[in-house]
């Protein structure tokens, strides 16, 4: 489709839990400065494939080529590096830590300079201004939103050239959850920056996304743009309308 | 009133006369079943022999009935002083002053602390108990970095321990070499052994963990004990050589310190040595670990204790991360080590029993995981404590355990439970203290 060599580009991935195998040949394409949604039910192996991604189950087959470079057999700790990062499910903050603090684990990997980290904090606070009002407080204390809030912002911290969210609306009041997917707009339109999400929440992620993946039992079954697939009828009745239709 | 029993229906607790008997009758129901033969029926050998036995039904009701007695009077204290939110119920007013109080504890302790040996200078027994006190806290210090930052429970430190004090027994009475070369040797040693017990646990959590390091304590202490023909067995070392001031002994010769420096011979002065000693071995310790924790390496300890997982995606290394918590705590028991066997002047496999491994980690969990001034008033409490009640012979392991219990349930973070923040923004921004607050438990 495009001229370049897409960011990310996932061909024929398979990974397995022991025996149960998770994900059984997986192709998706990410470009630079796209939001690419990645819509599911439950145990789709919609967050087995953000895992493997970070090498945590490894692949059993196939490739993950990211600018080019296949990533499948680098260690879990190094991928970060390479700037790709995650905002794991359930959000996984540091309770007893600070905002401060949690922020800094973010930028700790990355050899950015002060000057750098102290940009990207200014970039975060002005993302999530709830950050900044809570910077002294201990992670545990936020909100689930204001947790979500931070478990982004940590990510940013490492000045991402991908960034994996993996359930950014879980558990939040749809209100929050907007402000969420706001955000991520935003930084996708001023920054560039290139978003990988999945979701269960269909209809906001797809109105979110550029392109969008559909999985269903560990194989991708249908793939188009955002709004193609908004449109599709049996993507209508699974998981946008309660199944109403089927 | 009515604001307290709002506050303790609020925590989801039934609150009410029937409650608190129920809980004290069910309590009474356990002491009768545990005690009931303890304490229900004396057995004795008779005078020839045979197995005579009475029953003592009198005093067993006496226990039964405190026991109903006491738990009322836990449950009622309990819910007069409210759940754990102990804070909640102190005035603003007093909890500033309080905060201000615990700025100062610190190095108003320290001062005391350097003080020690000018006040009690005649008191041998209270510089003893202090240079114990002063290991301790060095000891908790140490396993402080392994439980309480990077939330690894270690239930055999006192390997660690053992190793150091081996290491500089036996270096010192083989080699002749002075404990200040032996020293740093002790502390690399006991860092080795601490690494060699992570790897085979690098992917254990929790009580699988404890159980593994557990069992490491004890494999240390057997082999000691059983290699004879290196550590004397049973026979411990002895002759461990006392520490001199860089070459010049603290001895009644006429190379001595006390010579050298024209005044007369007094055995205090070694004590007083051995106590800066500690003192200074003690603040190293708490020094390198206050300046870690400001390093991504300790803030990446702490953050393997809050989450592993979230620790991967973020690119932090978790073997090499759990590995240096072990050695470095390891290597501050090894120096501690190596201070008790130049102390002693004879050590044993009989002062490295699980014992100690488990004070030391009450030291920890007592002081509140993490803090470095609750582990020091934890130490302070639990072996000035222990001395303290001396004179209540078999009764001060009861006075213990019963200080232990209020402690977890008034305190379950422990003496200290706040913990102290790391990174802080660009200095123009004022941190206003109710911020600050809310890091408290």
């Amino acid at each position: 489709m495009t001229a370049a060599t897409p960011l990310l580009a996932i061909r024929g991935l398979r990974a397995a839990y022991g025996k149960i195998e998770a994900l059984k040949g997986v192709d998706v394409e990410i470009n630079a400065g796209e939001i690419v949604a990645l819509i599911g039910a439950n145990g789709a192996g919609k967050s087995t494939l953000m895992m493997t991604i970070f090498g945590k189950p490894r692949a059993r087959a196939g490739q993950i080529l990211f600018d080019g470079r296949d990533i499948s057999s680098v260690p879990t700790h190094q991928i970060a590096h390479l700037r790709i990062a995650q905002s794991p499910e359930g959000r996984r903050i540091f309770p007893r830590m600070s905002v401060a603090e949690n922020l800094q684990m973010g930028a700790d990997v990355t050899d950015s300079t002060a000057a750098e980290r102290e940009s990207t904090l200014e970039r975060v606070f002005a993302l999530f201004p709830r950050l900044k009002e809570r910077v002294m407080q201990r992670g545990g204390t936020l909100s689930g939103g204001e947790q979500q809030m931070l478990a982004i912002g940590r990510a940013l911290m490492s000045r991402p050239r991908l960034l994996l969210l993996d359930e950014p609306s879980l558990g939040l009041a749809p209100l929050i959850a907007r402000q969420i997917f706001d955000a991520i707009r935003t930084l996708n339109r001023q920054d560039g920056l290139t978003v990988l999400i999945v979701e269960q929440n269909a209809n906001h992620a797809l109105k979110l996304a550029h392109r969008g993946y559909v999985m269903v039992n560990g194989l991708i079954t249908l793939a188009g743009t955002g709004a193609e697939l908004l449109q599709r009828p049996e993507i209508r009745a699974a998981y946008l309308e309660g199944g109403r239709h089927a | 009133m009515t604001a307290l029993s709002t506050e303790t229906t609020q925590a989801g607790r039934t609150v009410g006369i029937p409650f608190i008997l129920k809980k004290a009758f069910l309590s009474a129901c356990v002491a009768l079943v545990l005690f009931s033969l303890m304490i229900g029926i004396r057995t004795e050998a008779g005078p020839d022999g045979q197995l005579t036995w009475w029953t003592r039904f009198g005093d067993l009701a006496s226990i039964v009935g405190l026991v109903f007695g006491g738990s009322i009077v836990i449950e009622l204290l309990r819910q007069w002083i409210g759940p754990t939110g102990a804070e909640k119920l102190v005035p603003a007013p007093i909890q500033r002053s309080l905060s201000l109080a615990g700025r100062f504890l610190g190095p108003a302790l320290l001062v005391f602390t350097l003080l020690v040996p000018v006040i009690f200078y005649n008191q041998r027994y209270i510089l003893d108990l202090g240079i114990l006190v002063l290991t301790y806290v060095m000891l908790g210090w140490g396993l402080n970095v392994v439980v309480g930052l990077a939330g690894l429970l270690d239930l055999g430190y006192v390997a660690f321990y053992a190793v150091g004090a081996y290491s500089y027994a036996l270096l010192a009475t083989n080699f002749g070499w002075s404990f200040w070369v032996c020293l740093p040797l002790a502390g690399m040693l006991a860092a080795i052994w601490g690494v060699m017990l992570g790897f085979p646990v690098l992917r254990l959590r929790g009580d699988y963990l404890a159980i593994v390091t557990l069992a490491f304590g004890e494999i240390i202490r057997l082999v000691i004990l059983n290699w004879q023909s290196l550590t004397g067995g049973p026979n411990g070392v002895s002759g461990i050589p006392r520490p001199t001031l860089f070459g010049i002994p603290l001895d009644n010769s006429d190379d001595g310190l006390a010579a050298k420096l024209g005044i007369e011979y007094s055995p205090t002065h070694r004590i007083i040595f051995l106590f800066y000693l500690i003192l200074a071995l003690a603040l190293l310790t708490n020094w390198v670990t206050i300046r870690l924790r400001r390093l991504p390496i300790g803030r990446a300890w702490e953050a393997l204790r809050e989450d592993e997982v979230a620790c991967r995606a973020l690119g932090i290394n978790t073997t090499t991360t759990k590995l240096t918590a072990f050695a470095t705590g390891a290597m501050f028991g090894g120096f501690a080590g190596a201070f008790f066997a130049t102390r002693q002047g004879f050590i044993s496999p009989e002062s490295f029993t699980f014992q100690e491994s488990a004070l030391v980690l009450a030291i920890v969990v007592l002081g509140g995981m993490g803090s470095q001034l609750g582990v020091a008033l934890a130490a302070l409490t639990m072996i000035g404590g222990f001395e303290l009640f001396r004179g209540l012979e078999t009764y001060r392991m009861l006075v213990f355990g019963m200080a232990m219990v209020l402690i977890m349930i008034w305190r379950p973070r422990g003496i200290i439970g706040h913990r102290a923040p790391t990174v802080y923004l660009t200095k123009a921004q004022a941190i206003s203290s109710d911020l600050v607050k809310e890091g408290h438990g």
